[in-house]
């Protein structure tokens, strides 16, 4: 099995605060990988590692073989590390399709020249661009709110629209932030089913920060769980849920003794 | 109950502030003026001890009054669907307050008179006569009682007639039926054939071509000197329309750029200070690329900065460059604070541009052309990177854009049309110096931007007949011109917030005239 993503004992501080401590991850190929973890956890600091927005102070991040640290975010993308976020920020006095246009930036190659002159391989390649757009809308289940400003959709379709932008730029590796924040159990479960299509249809490797457990243990095949940034297990949905660290991580100390011994000692 | 009547005296309040303010900056005489200049009755005779200019006065503060009313009223009346008795009592508490604020005014200022103590040396405009006006001849405290009940009247009035304005019935249905007679109209088969015919387009555009080539012959020399202004703001502001309506960039030190055209032009065509005397055909494209390159070498270091930070920097980058023109060192190679006379027109084959028609030609066409060069930018790859830029620049990394090349290339655009349009300036004038490049510019090549419609090619054009024509237009007003000028803005963007032909988004997603309806309306509550 190939290795999609791999980091090798990054560390990011912020001053005297060890955001990500040391954190050794081996995403494969193919598969749909959860990064779970109280708030603070330091789980977005790690997704703004990979996609080059923090540089690591120490370790390394590979994709597929080749190191990411050093590397500015757009030239993240242009290797094909695609990202969404948390609160959903989309390019919002914009319409929906020049969203997913611009997604698609890192893979069409207009200089300004040309667009001036409209010389005929801008134009042929903006037809393309803007089918494509449409098509990804349609993948994404918004045919026909193509024109709306990404501000007028509602909820659940900017949330479809994020993901359709990311998937603008034809990325490899998809990394979803909360991709079901905010949303009612029917429309986690669409998301969730939604989910797998990607990484179906689109052989796109998916990696997901979500609180929501149902859908962590639903979709993931496997879950790191951070803690004060660091890794404190790793395993499929089964061998977490049992992993009396991470109920420890979760509901704290007593809780985690309590489960191991079901009657209370005398005090 | 309670609430609506503080409402009314808050609009009445307001009211009576304004029209103190009208009186104390001297307006309330001069409107007498303009209005007898309108209706031409200056000279009747007096009627009932007034004079034309007082009669004059009073119409328009009882048109005042009357808008003190309506306001009071409406703010009053609130939701309730019964808008009698809330809107008499409305208007007539607003109406009272502003005639109290007056009156009081009336009797201080006119005390203050009688007792011979200069007003007007603490405020220029109220002069004696116009103390004396005010009061229409009487004594302050006649005069006071007279303006409330004028106040108090024209309020009850002004209650009366906003009686079905606003939520009223009457006023929604004239809606419906004007919306219903333009959807009517828009569905004839003939109109939707020529709507829908591309041809319609070309001719559109021919009309205007033609237009454009006709009115500068037509237009005497002032017209077209002013219409040559407009133009060249319009090439400024498509220009600061790339950096501040789509790239996001608050650039106010814009000026400079401009200035650059403008001493390009003017160092390589005059004959002092520099002795070079080239055509003005070699030194337009220079103007335009040096200052083009002026606008990378200051964006590399200052385009990290984000938002006021930026503003401040080139703020400061647009003074920096007048007080170098202006400075002792540059004055032998700049020609200092005089200038540069005897700048060189344009020739074309030989022929000199003689006439102010000419020009505009010229200036028209390079405004076409920069027009041409935005559209097909806004809607290119760059274009949109430039607008996910000042969307949000973070995710517009995330996306895949450089963020700092295309902010590079926005402000390099952005200063070769403000240095093309200095250098056609400078041309244009015979003569430039560094009070053609003051900050003020600067500010309203900004205001330019968004008072037409930030982002918007036609708002921008509008925007600049509005800033530069229309001020032009307001001469008639003489001095108050800038008041009113700034009055309409106030208007304006309180009453289209997203400027006078807002930014609106080109379709593709679903092509026009395919006969495929539009999608439904989502609910705007996110």
């Amino acid at each position: 099995m190939t290795i999609a993503l791999e980091t090798r004992s990054l560390t990011k501080l912020f001053g005297g605060l060890t955001a990500v401590d040391s954190v050794d991850l081996a995403i494969e190929e193919n598969s749909i990988f959860s990064v779970i973890g109280p708030n603070g956890a330091g789980k977005t600091t790690f997704y703004n590692c990979i996609t080059g927005f923090y540089e690591p102070e120490a370790g390394d991040i590979l994709f597929y073989g080749e190191s990411l640290v050093g590397l500015s975010p757009d030239q993240v993308t242009y290797r094909g590390i695609s990202r969404t976020y948390q609160n959903i920020r989309l390019f919002a006095n914009m319409s929906a399709i020049e969203n997913i246009l611009v997604g698609e930036h890192s893979r069409i190659r207009g200089s300004w020249v040309e667009a001036i002159l409209h010389t005929p391989r801008v134009v042929k390649e903006e037809k393309q661009a803007v089918d494509k757009a449409r098509e990804l809308l349609n993948f994404v289940g918004l045919v026909g709110l193509g024109d709306q400003l990404a501000r007028n959709l509602p909820y659940g379709a900017q949330r479809r629209l994020e993901i359709a932008r990311a998937l603008g730029s034809q990325p490899r590796l998809l990394l979803l932030d909360e991709p079901t924040a905010g949303m009612n159990p029917h429309e986690s479960n669409d998301m969730m089913h939604f989910i797998r299509r990607l990484r179906d249809e689109l052989n796109i490797t998916i990696l997901l920060i979500e609180h929501d457990m149902r859908v962590v243990m639903g979709i993931s095949e496997r879950i790191a769980v951070l803690d004060y940034g660091a890794k404190i297990a790793e395993g499929t949905p089964a061998e977490i849920q049992g992993n009396p660290r991470v109920i420890e991580a979760y509901l704290g100390s007593g809780a985690a003794s309590g489960l191991n011994n079901p009657t209370p000692q005398p005090a | 109950m309670k609430k609506q009547l503080r409402l009314a005296l808050s609009a009445g309040v307001t009211f009576g502030i304004v029209t103190i303010f009208l009186f104390l900056i001297g307006f309330t005489g001069t409107s007498g003026d303009l209005l007898a200049d309108l209706f031409g009755n200056k000279s009747a005779a007096p009627l009932l001890g007034l004079t034309p200019q007082m009669i004059n006065m009073l119409i328009f503060l009882a048109l005042v009054g009357l808008g003190a009313g309506s306001y009071g009223a409406r703010k009053s009346k609130g939701q309730t669907d019964d808008p009698w008795a809330p809107a008499l009592i409305g208007g007539l508490t607003a109406g009272l307050v502003h005639g109290i604020l007056v009156g009081l005014l009336a009797v201080l200022i006119g005390t203050l008179n009688l007792n011979h103590v200069p007003v007007n040396m603490y405020l220029a405009s109220v002069l004696p006569a116009s103390i004396k006006m005010f009061l229409l001849g009487r004594s302050p405290v006649q005069g006071a009682i007279l303006l409330l009940v004028l106040f108090t009247l024209t309020g009850f009035l002004g209650g009366l007639l906003s009686r079905g304005v606003g939520r009223g019935s009457w006023r929604a249905r004239s809606m419906a039926s004007w919306k219903d007679t333009w959807d009517g109209f828009n569905q004839k088969p003939l109109i939707k054939q020529v709507r829908g015919n591309p041809a319609t387009r070309y001719v559109i555009y021919g009309v205007l071509l033609l237009l454009v080539f006709l009115v500068p012959l037509v237009a005497g020399q002032y017209w077209n000197y002013t219409i040559g202004t407009v133009c060249i703001y319009v090439l400024l502001g498509l220009g600061l329309n790339i950096v501040v309506g789509l790239a996001g960039l608050l650039d106010l030190g814009y000026v400079a750029f401009f200035a650059i055209g403008a001493y390009t032009m003017a160092l390589l065509t005059a004959p002092a200070p520099q002795h070079l005397m080239w055509s003005f055909w070699i030194a337009l494209p220079i103007g335009v690329v040096l200052a083009a390159l002026t606008g990378l070498l200051l964006g590399a270091p200052v385009l990290r900065l984000r938002g006021d930070y930026l503003a401040i920097v080139t703020l400061g980058f647009g003074e920096i460059i007048r007080l170098l023109i202006t400075s002792d060192a540059m004055t032998s190679f700049s020609g200092g604070p005089k200038g540069v006379p005897s700048i060189a027109g344009p020739t074309l084959f030989g022929l000199p541009f003689n006439s102010g028609a000419d020009f505009v030609y010229l200036i028209f066409l390079a405004a076409i052309l920069i027009i041409f060069v935005t559209n097909r930018l806004q809607n290119s790859r760059v274009g949109r990177a430039w607008e996910a830029m000042r969307e949000d620049e973070t995710v517009s990394r995330a996306m895949g854009i450089n963020t700092l090349t295309q902010k590079l290339m926005a402000f390099a655009i952005g200063a070769a049309f403000a240095g093309l349009g200095g250098a056609l300036f400078a041309s244009r004038n015979q003569f430039t110096g560094p009070e053609d490049f003051t900050f003020m510019v600067s500010v309203n090549v900004v205001a330019v931007v968004i008072v037409g419609g930030m982002g918007n090619i036609p708002g921008v054009i509008a925007g600049a007949l509005v800033l530069k024509g229309l001020p032009e237009v307001l001469r008639e007003l003489q001095d108050y011109r800038v008041l009113v000028f700034g009055a309409l803005l106030v208007v304006m963007m309180l009453w289209r917030p997203a400027g006078i032909i807002p930014s609106s988004r080109r379709k593709m997603d679903i092509e026009k005239d395919t006969g495929v309806p539009g999608p439904p309306k989502e609910g705007g509550e996110k």
